[in-house]
């Protein structure tokens, strides 16, 4: 029964400018950075390998962002449009409604990486990485984006706010994007390596400094930025699970 | 006639107000139910604890002999128009049915859509955008949507609020042949004159409790009043 609620928040997306108006803005952030990237002097000096890491790093920062703004309105949207009482009073389960919702970010991620394919494309011609630029992106955003919307649905569930929600998630976005721009001596510091091993967002702009910069494009290469970002997932499904059943303890409509 | 509406001693606070206190329902099949209350009284936490959207904090329902709990198979033999119902503005009238319908797993759902459409006067207002709609319509679409599963029971919270006299006239018409057709009906309303026209069992809150409950003729004799206006007074004190 997922399947319905996944076309519903699909064709939401596609039919109005809250899900639509992220494929022409990701588009315009790509064309100006990749424009910036070949033509800008300075820019143009760097090395191709270092261009494609900076871009790699907006393409997953950027859809990070919008998969979470978006994220923190489709379940609460139900809440807060009144809806979600009549979903409920169907046989739709708890278990299909989180993972329709799943899949609608899912699909809102597969759309910005369809936007930025020729982007990624143009910009590795001739480095002899756009096979690895392509699939690691992929797969890094993947699992970026699932769990950053199981974690947007968890704290969704506990506030059923979309404002709450959403100041929520972008703190915590924040919170673990900010080390990635910390000096490299800072980086080397005992708490920032612990840090930055269990971060996600750092564990993916290193795994891309890995391939793209040092050519390190084999899986088993990567296995260490890929497996913290597997538990990461794995993390914020038990909070969502724990969320859920606090969810269902408290009642669709709160007493 | 069998009881397939079962509620004992239910009750339900809001951190410190008791909205429900030890209600007990019962309802037959077939009958046409009317909950009368005053606003505040309890009336739709009632609706929603017997629906199985909220949770009673005490006491038991069971919906066609199927405890409440079991949404998978009390959700297949009702439908309800709750009182607050959101809609999705973005589809128009004949994908909202369509979504419910496929959320139900009903087969030939072309027929159905199309007839409760019709049944409910939007039919030529299925392809407009649902957050164009009035309020009137939002209601009458609602209705279909709480029939889409030709369900057993049907649970109304004010049902012909903002529809219009010829929309209220058309409601009842469609409730009545629901009825005749074997449709248990919990009607919740304001409109005294409708349901003493329609219903055929009453029962009154206030305060959480449940102050009278029969037919018309045993609340007259209860309360000494003729009128179902004077009975809703005499049994809500006011």
């Amino acid at each position: 029964m997922y399947k319905y609620i996944w076309l519903k928040d699909l064709k939401a997306e596609l039919c109005t400018w809250k899900g639509l108006v992220w494929l022409p803005v990701t588009a315009v952030i790509f064309s100006v950075t990749s424009y910036l990237l070949l033509t800008n002097r300075e820019l143009s000096l760097l090395d191709q390998t270092e261009m494609l890491w900076l871009f790699g790093k907006i393409i997953i920062g950027s859809s990070l962002l919008a998969v979470i703004i978006d994220a923190s309105s489709l379940i609460t949207s139900e809440f807060e449009y009144e809806t979600i009482e009549n979903l409920f009073l169907t046989p739709l389960s708890l278990k299909d409604f989180v993972i329709g919702k799943l899949l609608a970010s899912l699909s809102l991620w597969a759309l910005v990486y369809v936007v930025a394919v020729p982007y990624m494309v143009v910009t590795s011609a001739g480095s002899g990485l756009t096979g690895a630029f392509l699939g690691y992106t992929a797969l890094f955003g993947t699992l970026a984006v699932l769990g950053f919307a199981t974690l947007v649905f968890a704290v969704s569930f506990i506030y059923r706010s979309m404002k709450n929600t959403l100041t929520t998630s972008l703190v915590v976005l924040l919170a673990l994007s900010i080390p990635a721009l910390f000096s490299s001596a800072l980086k080397n510091t005992t708490l920032a390596r612990i840090f930055g091993n269990i971060n996600p967002i750092d564990n993916i702009f290193s795994a891309l400094d890995n391939i793209l910069v040092d050519y390190q494009t084999s899986l088993g290469q990567n296995l260490t930025f890929i497996i913290p970002l597997i538990v990461f997932c794995a993390a914020m499904l038990v909070i969502l699970i724990l969320s859920v059943r606090a969810f269902r303890k408290k009642g669709i409509i709160k007493g | 006639m069998n009881e397939v509406i079962s509620a004992k001693h239910i009750s339900k606070s809001y951190h410190d107000l008791k909205a429900v206190d030890g209600l007990s329902l019962s309802v037959q099949k077939g009958e046409f139910f009317g909950f009368l209350g005053p606003n505040g009284a309890g009336k739709t936490t009632t609706i929603r604890m017997l629906t199985g959207v909220l949770k009673p904090d005490e006491g038991t329902i069971l919906i066609n002999n199927c405890d409440v709990k079991d949404k998978q198979q009390v959700s297949r033999v009702i439908g309800v128009l709750a009182e607050s119902t959101g809609f999705y503005g973005w589809m128009n009238g004949e994908e909202y049915l369509h979504f419910f319908s496929n959320l139900y797993g009903i087969v030939n759902k072309e027929h159905t859509i199309s007839s409760l459409l019709e049944e409910v006067g939007l039919a030529e207002r299925k392809h407009t955008a649902i957050g164009t709609y009035s309020r009137g319509m939002k209601q009458r679409l609602g209705l279909a949507k709480s029939l889409i599963n030709n369900p057993e029971i049907l649970f109304l919270d004010e049902p012909t609020i903002g529809l219009d006299p010829q929309g209220q006239e058309d409601t009842q018409q469609l409730l009545k042949r629901l009825n005749k057709k074997g449709v248990t009906i919990f009607y919740s309303s304001h409109l005294l004159h409708e349901v003493s026209q329609l219903c055929s069992m009453i029962a009154v809150i206030n305060n959480g409790k449940l102050v009278g409950e029969g037919t018309l003729e045993a609340l007259q004799q209860q309360t000494g009043s003729k009128d179902l206006k004077d009975i809703f007074f005499a049994l809500t004190n006011n």
